[in-house]
């Protein structure tokens, strides 16, 4: 009995080990890259030489990075827009809705999420070149929003299932039209998941380079794309700079999410 | 009916969400930007086509490069690196994930919480910041190569990246947390009175992964394990810039292909190739997950 207790200490402590070592491989590399970001040297060499601002200070004079990012803002908008105005709507139908097919319904929304970006990407690129529609920062934009759109419609579905009819059918009770009880009822109810939803999807069209790097227009360039083409050519703290301006987006969207569903929530 | 009426039950028509018109602008716009893009794909893959100025002017039914896809060596090879890589990295991302979701059943509030914020802050990074950053630590004066020559252990620079290995360990690590999510997930919905029950029959804590916690995670695993492979086997992010350019996966070539050597034919086709490939691998991943639940299932008769 001693043996196998000894022996199961063992085999816990090892896998607690592992996911320990798992979550330093998870945190290390963001926290090297700021690091590296205060850098005094012209490239990259580790330990840092000194501490300087300098490379921030000369992000926001680079003019072609920046009209990249301001890009990537308005895909990141637009994609989120189209998602909140076409998502929600379609999940009330997926959620509610008793015509036939509406099981389909949801498959069929769901879909495009499945198909690997690239090809997706690929697959617009060539139907635009066959009706004449060049890329452009609308076509990125319409093709990035079809490609998460499932992540909205699944998000405002889990909520939308765990709202008490009861809720609805009171107000129209007291008088309210269908109009009123949504406003007033189920559209508060639905917000928390309306804002998460947007926070992933802003975080697409800002991030994506699967589906963007072939419909993206050749004039506004977005910030994946040049990031990807700077990272290849040079070896600046300057691209460190721009990651961790990059990972600090990031933790602003996870205060946001756990601010509006929580944090153990994403998942449903 | 009055004119005001009909806009009324129209709106409430939607609002109700019985009907399937709420759906109806967004079932329009994926048939138009997903559906028939994705048809046409189809067809220029079995096509020659004649390209100009980026529009497409002719195409004629032609087998040609469909055919020429499956004798070329260099298709082969690639897929080959691609299925191996894609594969490796779901092995590893399980082998690495189940224990932090583990560490999430047992742990308290705190532990459950830096979990969450570490596993879900990677996914709102872009991947080539997450990529950039292996550069930093395997790049010739990076933080692994410095280390070991401080330490004695080396004196030249060792050639990280631009390797395989540098490859596979930027798949894996950037892949990480979306494997550990789906299995937080079904770790969140474990009931531990199923744990203090095995424990109470005498199963050690290893005996009660084994057989209570492992069973019932399988489901998670299988949804983590269909995302990674699916992401890995079709990035090109991380291929590109740790492979250093000589590492050519399935997604880079599409990306040579259709890009930089305007091949559109070709690409259609690798694309094509490689969805086929992904949804069988993802097939068989399905199954093997449905054949473990129901073998656990089984199992516990």
């Amino acid at each position: 009995m001693r043996g196998s207790d000894w022996l199961d200490r063992l085999g816990i402590g090892a896998l607690i080990g592992v996911a320990l070592f798992s979550l330093a491989l998870l945190l290390l590399p963001a926290v090297i890259v700021v690091i590296m970001s205060f850098d005094t040297r012209g490239y990259i060499s580790f330990p840092p030489a000194g501490f300087t601002f300098d490379w921030y200070a000369r992000l926001f004079n680079q003019p072609v990075l920046m009209g990249a990012m301001w890009t990537s803002i308005k895909v990141g908008v637009y994609v989120t827009v189209l998602c909140i105005a076409l998502g929600v709507p379609t999940a009330l139908a997926c959620a509610r809705g008793d015509f036939r097919g509406a099981a389909g319904l949801s498959v069929f929304v769901l879909l495009p999420h499945m198909v690997p970006g690239i090809v997706l990407g690929v697959a617009v690129l060539f139907a635009g070149a066959l009706f004449g529609i060049g890329p452009s920062i609308w076509l990125q934009s319409i093709s990035l929003a079809v490609y998460v759109m499932a992540v909205m419609v699944r998000t405002v579905m889990a909520r939308l299932q765990k709202l008490d009819p009861l809720l609805e059918q009171a107000a129209s009770n007291l008088g309210a039209t269908r109009w009123q009880s949504f406003r007033t009822i189920t559209l508060p109810l639905l917000m928390p998941a309306i804002l998460a939803g947007a926070v992933f999807t802003f975080i697409e069209g800002f991030d994506n380079l699967s589906v963007t790097i072939f419909t993206h227009g050749y004039r506004d360039r977005p910030l994946p794309v040049e990031l990807l083409t700077i990272v290849q050519n040079t070896n600046s703290p300057l691209v460190a700079a721009v990651s961790s301006v990059q990972i600090l987006l990031a933790i602003l969207a996870l205060l946001a999410i756990s601010a509006t569903i929580g944090l153990d929530r994403v998942n449903d | 009916m009055t004119a005001t009426a009909l806009p009324r039950r129209l709106l409430d028509e939607v609002l109700s969400g019985r009907g399937i018109w709420p759906a109806v602008p967004a079932v329009v716009v994926l048939t138009v930007v997903a559906v028939i893009p994705f048809c046409i794909l189809l067809s220029l893959g079995f096509s020659d086509i004649t390209v100009s100025r980026g529009v497409i002017v002719s195409q004629t039914f032609s087998l040609r490069h469909l055919a020429t896809a499956l004798s070329d060596p260099l298709y082969q090879i690639t897929f080959q690196r691609s299925l191996t890589l894609a594969l490796s990295t779901t092995a590893l991302c399980v082998l690495l994930g189940f224990p932090v979701a583990y560490l999430f059943l047992i742990g308290n509030a705190w532990m459950r919480r830096i979990i969450l914020v570490l596993t879900i802050a990677p996914i709102l990074t872009s991947g080539i910041v997450r990529t950039y950053s292996w550069i930093v630590i395997l790049g010739g004066r990076g933080v692994v190569n410095s280390l070991l020559i401080d330490l004695g252990v080396i004196s030249a620079p060792l050639r990280i990246i631009n390797t395989q290995w540098a490859v596979i360990i930027g798949m894996v690590q950037v892949h990480l947390p979306i494997m550990i999510l789906p299995l937080i997930a079904v770790m969140s919905r474990h009931d531990r009175r199923l744990d203090e029950a095995s424990a109470n029959l005498g199963a050690s804590r290893l005996g009660t992964l084994r057989h209570v916690i492992l069973p019932l995670s399988i489901g998670g695993l299988g949804t983590g394990a269909a995302l990674v492979f699916t992401l890995s086997y079709t990035t090109f992010v991380v291929p590109q810039l740790l492979g250093g350019g000589n590492y050519l996966n399935a997604a880079t070539m599409i990306y040579e292909q259709i890009v930089y050597s305007l091949e559109w034919s070709k690409g259609a086709v690798t694309a094509l190739l490689l969805m086929l490939s992904c949804l069988s691998v993802l097939a068989v991943i399905t199954w093997l997950t449905n054949l473990g639940t129901r073998w656990t299932r089984a199992s516990q008769r």
